[in-house]
């Protein structure tokens, strides 16, 4: 009876296991996949070349985009999207470069922009910023 | 049938013959001009004409041709510092061929090397540099590198932040030589530049003037050289003079296994020697202890026993007391006579 209960038990934690190794390979391949779809997440991304008049615009559709795809519920979203509100931000020492009063109705409305690669789409926001702090004294 | 194969063969012979496009390469020079070469793969066969602009702006044709073997190979023409940040287009035309490419540029910034360096000793006897930039960056978007190395070692590196031109040596020691220079690039805040700037002319400090740091001093010297030649005399009158020899490093005796008249180990004179022998005997001298007999009781006593003699050869000691009359004899072994008013009793 002894050496019967014994061999069940045996067999039972082998095939725990043996179980265990399936459960993990499917968890990481299941991150794998789920990190692609984020990867090839496509946003209306501005162009990289935007004239000095549009860079305000541009601006807008930057942050609305990262609202609509991100939200804000994270801490480091949250803070960007503030910041990317901001006055400062926004001003004429900030990101505003339009210093004539040529209307800005030239320029491209957030959905007409093609959509990019999420890399491409921070890459861009990035180039603007430094465009801004490259030309503040 | 004939046009067909001549055909035929002209488009599979065609591409042989056809020019290969030339790769055109193109680098922001100090945020003032912009420099472009296409002979990357060799000194091109042909002269090509540059057209090139940067987006939303007129396109120009090349102002000035970078040369080689009388064949141009590049282009170099202005450009403002926000330019960078757009698209830059170019063309490459000889006779029916074009060939376009665009760049960009936000990246491809190399500096020009800072100038006016120069060093002062400061007031808190450390060493400081100082040097400007030439580009129209803004001094928050340039950071620098200095190397500085001593009595021409290894050099050492440091990065110094943006917005400051000067670095500081501490405590530089006077008989080293110092030699330091600069380079500086786009901070990343910026756009980061993926060239350094060459390094700026070196500026110098101090002397190399190892052999004067490693000279021992005149008095030194003159020391040194005294103490030699008392050395040397020294030796030479310890081997002249037995004497001087004896005085200051006498010998040491040699102890023996054979045991010696320990006299032998004092290196005595022989008349000294001699009276150390002794030349007479000395009897044993007896200790006797005395007892003191009064008056009366002396009286009560025999006559016969109160005599008392004394052997001469016997040591006696006299005691004083505070009677002068009292007198102390030894009773036993006494061959004298010794007329006494009292008597003592002598215990043996």
């Amino acid at each position: 009876m002894k050496l019967i209960v014994f061999c069940l038990f045996t067999i039972y934690c082998c095939s725990l296991v043996k179980a265990s190794y399936p459960m993990e390979r499917k968890k990481l391949q299941e991150v794998l996949r789920e990190l692609k779809m984020l990867k090839q997440l496509m946003m209306n991304t501005p162009p990289k070349d935007i004239e000095d008049c549009c860079c305000l615009t541009a601006l807008t559709c930057f942050r609305e985009t990262l609202l609509q795809h991100f939200g804000i519920s994270g801490k480091y979203q949250k803070k960007l999207y503030k910041s990317l509100n901001h006055t400062l931000t926004v001003s004429t020492f900030g990101l505003n470069f339009c210093n004539t009063e040529t209307s800005t109705t030239n320029c491209s409305t957030c959905h007409s922009h093609p959509k990019e690669k999420a890399s491409e789409f921070f890459n861009r926001l990035e180039s603007l910023v430094q465009r801004g702090l490259s030309r503040i004294n | 049938m004939m046009p067909t194969r001549l055909l035929l063969l002209l488009c599979l012979i065609g591409p042989v013959f056809a020019i290969e496009a030339p790769d055109v390469d193109c680098l922001i020079i100090n945020l003032k001009n912009v420099s472009c070469t296409w002979n990357k793969k060799g000194t091109p066969k042909v002269n090509y004409t540059f057209y090139s602009s940067f987006f939303n702006k007129k396109e120009k044709s090349c102002p000035q041709y970078l040369t080689e073997n009388n064949m141009n190979i590049g282009c170099i023409q202005p450009c403002e510092s926000g330019d960078r940040f757009m698209t830059f287009n170019t063309r490459l035309v000889h006779g029916k061929d074009r060939f376009k490419e665009t760049h960009g540029l936000k990246n491809r910034v190399k500096l020009n090397p800072p100038t006016n360096l120069t060093v002062l000793n400061g007031s808190d006897f450390n060493l400081w540099f100082y040097w400007n930039h030439t580009s129209p960056a803004h001094l928050h978007c340039v950071e620098s590198e200095v190397r500085f190395r001593t009595n021409n070692n290894n050099w050492e590196f440091s990065k110094v932040s943006p917005e400051i031109q000067k670095y500081c040596i501490n405590s530089p020691s006077g008989s080293s030589r110092y030699e330091l220079q600069v380079r500086n690039r786009i901070v990343e805040g910026c756009g980061l530049s993926d060239f350094w700037s060459d390094w700026s002319e070196p500026v110098f400090w101090g002397s190399n003037s190892s052999i004067d740091s490693d000279s021992v001093p005149l008095w030194m010297t003159l020391l040194y050289v005294v103490g030699a030649i008392t050395l040397i005399l020294l030796v030479v009158m310890l081997l002249q003079r037995e004497r001087l020899k004896i005085i200051l490093i006498p010998a040491v005796p040699k102890p023996s296994p054979i045991l010696h008249d320990i006299e032998d180990w004092f290196q005595l004179s022989k008349g000294l020697k001699e009276n150390f022998k002794a030349s007479y005997n000395e009897q044993v001298c007896p200790v006797r202890e005395y007892n003191y007999v009064s008056q009366s009781d002396s009286m009560n006593s025999d006559d016969s026993t109160s005599s008392v003699s004394t052997n001469q050869t016997h040591c006696s000691v006299s005691i004083d007391v505070n009677d002068p009359e009292d007198l102390y004899v030894p009773l036993s072994s006494s061959s004298s006579q010794v007329p006494s008013e009292e008597v003592l009793q002598v215990s043996d």
